[in-house]
């Protein structure tokens, strides 16, 4: 009888300790996201897609020089603005041949980004999150430095991504005009 | 003068219903992707934690996840081509793991200077599984899809690792 009880308790408390945690979330997570959420959408209509566009077809120019701004920028602006995953129609203003390397770049910044700007990709929350709730629970003064340097890191890794990616994009279209 | 007060009201009917249709579109996302993932996820939370579970993952993840060498492996693991399709989609993956070893660094089992590769390590694969649908959006034609996918997963096998060692390059002084 006694190991049925304590079995009980044991598996309600696993139920217990996730509702904490659930609480935990719900004050701490979802009013910031919410009202954070509300003041982009609200920027984001304001600033009016024309002016988005706009700065989309002169960061989407060919050419080594653009290379910073197309990999970083245009991939920054797009999730910022038109967020997951609506940010990858931007790849409609670039040259053919830098689609690929820019799709690569702009998935690889919609979580990067969720750190300071949740509203980017809020479906996909948790890969940051998730890691920033153990951060926290040790070392809460930390967190938001290390969602400022996930964000920095990322704009560094989505560039690397970009050029990496247009390098092979082009050995194997290459290659493949080669052997028609 | 009636056109002056009419112009200011249509104004600024305008920008309230621009916030309160931000307003809206903030708590429907809230109410359909984040609420519900979250539950899911303070679920895995609950088990891990108070489940024998947690102790079983933690060695298995702390052999990886504590040292830069660990990392790498997980995510050339995660990188391969065949797989990181696989492990794409919704970043369901990415956010399980996220949690587990923020679990752990919460726990005290994984250094705090851990966290930002190891954001990098568990994600090599991200939208792996959504290269066509992406470059559609982006208006490509069919022969760049074609040698689009295979390149940018080829592409993920080098930058993956390199993305650990930016994530710990940035983590220095942290």
């Amino acid at each position: 009888m006694d190991a049925l009880v304590n079995g009980a308790e044991a598996f309600i408390q696993v139920f217990r300790t996730a509702a904490d945690v659930f609480v935990g979330f719900t004050t701490g997570i979802i009013p910031i996201v919410v009202v954070f959420l509300t003041a982009v959408n609200a920027l984001v209509k304001f600033i009016g897609e024309e002016r988005v566009e706009g700065f989309a077809k002169w960061a989407s120019q060919e050419g080594w020089a653009y290379m910073p701004v197309r990999y970083t920028l245009l991939p920054f602006v797009a999730v910022f603005m038109l967020t997951n995953p609506v940010c990858y129609t931007f790849g409609t203003f670039l040259p053919e041949k830098h689609k690929p390397a820019f799709y690569d770049s702009a998935v690889s910044f919609v979580h990067p980004i969720t750190g300071i700007f949740p509203h980017a990709n809020g479906g996909e929350l948790f890969v940051w999150l998730g890691i920033a709730a153990g951060v926290e629970i040790v070392a809460p003064d930390m967190v938001t430095a290390l969602a400022v340097r996930y964000l920095l890191a990322g704009l560094v890794v989505i560039l690397i991504r970009g050029i990496v990616t247009d390098i092979i994009y082009n050995i194997m279209a290459a290659r493949k005009a080669g052997v028609e | 003068m009636q056109a002056l007060i009419e112009k200011i009201g249509r104004s600024v009917g305008g920008v309230v219903g621009t916030l309160f249709q931000a307003g809206r579109d903030a708590v429907d996302l809230c109410l359909k992707t984040i609420i519900p993932f979250m539950a899911f996820v303070t679920f895995v939370i609950g088990l891990i934690l108070e489940t024998g579970v947690g102790d079983a993952i933690a060695n298995g993840i702390k052999g990886f996840s504590s040292s830069l060498g660990g990392l790498m492996i997980v995510c050339i693991i995660c990188a391969i081509p065949v797989l990181s399709p696989l492990l794409g989609p919704g970043a369901v993956i990415a956010q399980i793991v996220g949690v587990l070893i923020g679990t752990e660094i919460g726990r005290g089992n994984i250094d705090v200077s851990m966290a930002l590769p190891a954001l990098f390590a568990i994600n090599p694969q991200v939208g792996c599984d959504f290269v066509p649908v992406g470059l559609a959006l982006g208006e490509a034609e069919p022969e760049t899809v074609t040698i689009g996918v295979p390149a940018v997963l080829t592409s993920r096998m080098i930058t993956g690792p390199i993305s650990v060692v930016v994530g710990y390059l940035f983590a220095l002084g942290l």
